[in-house]
């Protein structure tokens, strides 16, 4: 303060010392003229300093503070100073909040803030993504006529915000969101949508499942309690009693399978890490795979088995054997009388191996080869149970392979055959010494 | 106080076309309804939903219809303000139109099963038609909910590929007609829902054309796409 004291009276005082010179050598008339001229350019000189902060605070709110002089340096520079400090908060303000948007911008949930009237105030882009929101144009526009689905209306005016509502996305179609309403802050709302899409489709497919499989036992429950009720209510010969109870283990054995089927899945599906791995040899698998074909066949089919290089695999031989024998007798249900089906077993440059079933049957539309491997899923229904199949079998190679790291490729004309392949990671194929591998193929093949 | 009225009155004009659009929410709900009927066979459930979509929107009429009639005789709105409660009530009877059309198509759909002629036009052709339709409807809503004129250009231009869809999946059954009588009576319930799906495009592109009259003030009924650009292109 003695600052500002001294700065602003040394220049009147020194105006009062020269006035004073004056009037000693020019007479009082002069040293008074001088003094009033003197003090007049000192107010002058402070009303521009005025001058200079007020066009300052007029101005630009981030223009620069102007310098000070005299005793206006003292105040003009604890204004600059303070500008500073305060530029410094915003700045670090404005920081926090980049952060948290972007925050909300990682979410992987849409959100979306409402004003007490329900209007937009902010959603981050994934909300604007999934609800058809503007960036720009939608702020301001009350939500409910943007998302006009009558479910969503009903739940934000109902009041009710414990539970979340499920609406399918206008926006995106086959895209089901679960939203949630958080009432915050003043009359403020935050609502949070998740993609359930998949949820959904997993939820169905549970329930899809368990139809599938009642409807599946059901079948051949309902042929034999008929069979049941015939034999009791009716006096039957010898012969026809013969072939009921035939057709009725038939229907059995259909059951036994597919729960034996049901069992295996569950068990590739509910163990996390594959059973012990174990080393051996490819050709014996390949051989009990084409005998027990040929036995499938019972000669209806011309079946022939190229071995290939001698190989051994690291895995488990059971599910191996199962996945491949799967395939095969997927080719004798699919092949007609008199067709031929040809296994083969090769090792690629890579080292990966490769085990095909290639046959001359009815063939696959491309559009039902990716949902082959689905659980119950068949082309032809009556075809499929005609033949003794359970609609589990390729769902099983396929938890087999998943669990080899191995990938199963499936090519298809219809009319004229299919190729399914299975190729197994060269890590877990090892080639035998080749002496002994060029007597392996020599072996021709048999069929 | 004056302030305070006209600012009741914004009040009031914002839950009237909060209103119509929550009418046109019902309305679009009701079409995936009527168009899921039309792709699945049977369902009789869907069919019962549509009908009952359909009475909740003709109650949503009357109330929004009386609402525009208190706020004229309450408020003597001018200008603009007029311009919306008029194109409101144009807009909130072409909803009900849609909501007319999208029963008959869900009611048809149910009586034309069962022809296997026809699968492809029915299960391909109409089904695309009316969802061109379906997202017709959705711009026409949102170009009112965000007031923007320029969505009319591209609603008017889809309108003229429903139009052309109708015409081929006619032209498609005509054919199947000649070829073979029997399928006559399902052809013609499948040329009644195009004509319905077509209808409904029309209901939207007048509302799109509502939407431009109420901002620029300019009538655009019955003018082309092109004219419509020009228009929008002007002051």
């Amino acid at each position: 303060m003695r600052e500002i004291w001294i700065a602003g009276l040394a220049v009147p005082a020194a105006a009062i010392v020269v006035a004073a010179l004056v009037y000693a050598l020019g007479g009082p008339v002069a040293g008074f003229a001088v003094l009033a001229l003197l003090l007049l350019a000192i107010v002058i000189w402070h009303l521009t300093q005025v001058v200079k902060l007020v066009h300052w605070a007029d101005g630009e709110l981030d223009a620069p503070v102007p310098e000070g002089h005299g005793a206006w340096r003292i105040p003009f520079t604890r204004i600059y100073r303070r500008v500073r400090a305060r530029a410094a908060v915003h700045r670090d303000l404005a920081h926090t909040i980049a952060r948290f948007q972007s925050a909300a911008e990682a979410v992987p949930d849409g959100m979306v803030v409402l004003d007490a009237a329900n209007r937009i105030r902010w959603a981050n882009r994934r909300a604007q993504r999934q609800l058809g929101i503007a960036e720009d144009g939608d702020i301001g526009t009350p939500l409910a006529n943007l998302l006009r689905e009558p479910e969503f209306i009903r739940y934000l005016e109902g009041g009710d915000y414990t539970q979340s509502v499920v609406v399918p996305s206008a926006r995106e179609s086959g895209v089901t969101l679960s939203m949630l309403l958080v009432p915050f802050g003043v009359d403020e709302k935050l609502i949070i949508c998740r993609d359930i899409t998949e949820l959904e489709a997993v939820a169905r497919m549970r329930r899809d499942f368990i139809a599938n499989v009642s409807h599946e036992l059901k079948t051949p429950l309902t042929v034999i309690s008929g069979f049941v009720e015939t034999m009791q209510d009716m006096d039957l010969d010898a012969h026809q009693r013969e072939r009921y109870l035939a057709l009725m283990e038939q229907q059995a054995q259909s059951m036994r399978r597919l729960v034996a089927d049901l069992l295996t899945l569950s068990a590739l599906e509910s163990e996390q890490s594959p059973a012990a791995d174990t080393t051996f040899a490819v050709e014996p698998l390949l051989r009990a795979v084409y005998a027990d074909a040929l036995a499938l066949s019972a000669g209806d089919h011309a079946i022939t088995l190229d071995a290939g290089p001698a190989a051994t695999l690291v895995g488990a031989r059971d599910e191996i054997a199962s996945a491949f024998s799967n395939l095969v007798t997927n080719a004798i249900r699919y092949t007609p009388k008199g067709g031929r089906i040809a296994l083969a077993w090769s090792i690629a440059e890579d080292g990966s191996g490769m085990f095909s079933v290639r046959d001359t049957g009815i063939g696959i539309a491309p559009e039902h080869i990716p949902r082959l491997t689905e659980r119950f899923y068949r082309v032809d229904r009556s075809r499929s149970r005609a033949t003794g199949g359970t609609g589990l079998g390729l769902a099983i190679v396929k938890h087999v392979l998943l669990r080899h790291q191995a990938t199963l490729e499936v090519a298809s004309v219809p009319g004229s055959g299919s190729t399914f392949s299975v190729r197994l990671p060269a890590r877990r194929v090892h080639r035998l010494p080749a002496a002994e591998g060029a007597r392996e193929t020599a072996v021709p093949a048999r069929g | 106080m004056n302030d305070h009225t006209s600012k009741q009155f914004d009040v009031e004009m914002e839950a009237i076309r909060s209103g119509v659009l929550s009418m046109g929410g019902l309305v679009e709900r009701q079409f995936k309804r009527a168009i899921q009927a039309l792709e699945d066979d049977e369902d009789g459930e869907l069919i019962d939903a549509v009908g009952a979509d359909e009475q909740q929107i003709n109650q949503l009429q009357v109330d929004i219809d009386q609402q525009c009639a208190q706020i004229i005789a309450r408020r003597q709105p001018t200008a603009v303000d007029l311009r919306m409660i008029l194109t409101i009530s144009k807009v909130v009877n072409d909803l009900e139109r849609a909501g007319d059309e999208i029963k008959k198509i869900a009611y048809k759909a149910n009586e034309t099963l069962g022809s296997d002629t026809l699968r492809r036009v029915r299960y391909y052709d109409v089904v695309r038609a009316a969802r061109q339709a379906e997202h017709m409807l959705q711009l026409s809503l949102d170009a009112l909910a965000r007031l923007d004129p320029d969505a009319a250009v591209e609603i008017v231009d889809l309108d003229d590929a429903i139009d052309a869809a109708f015409s081929a999946i006619l032209r498609q059954l005509i054919s199947y007609m000649m070829e073979d009588p029997r399928t006559i009576t399902p052809a013609l319930e499948i040329v009644f829902i195009a004509k319905s799906i077509e209808r409904v495009g029309d209901h939207a592109k007048n509302i799109a054309e509502a939407v431009v009259q109420v901002v620029r003030g300019k009538d655009v009924r019955h003018a082309s796409a092109e004219q419509i650009r020009a228009e929008l292109a002007g002051p």
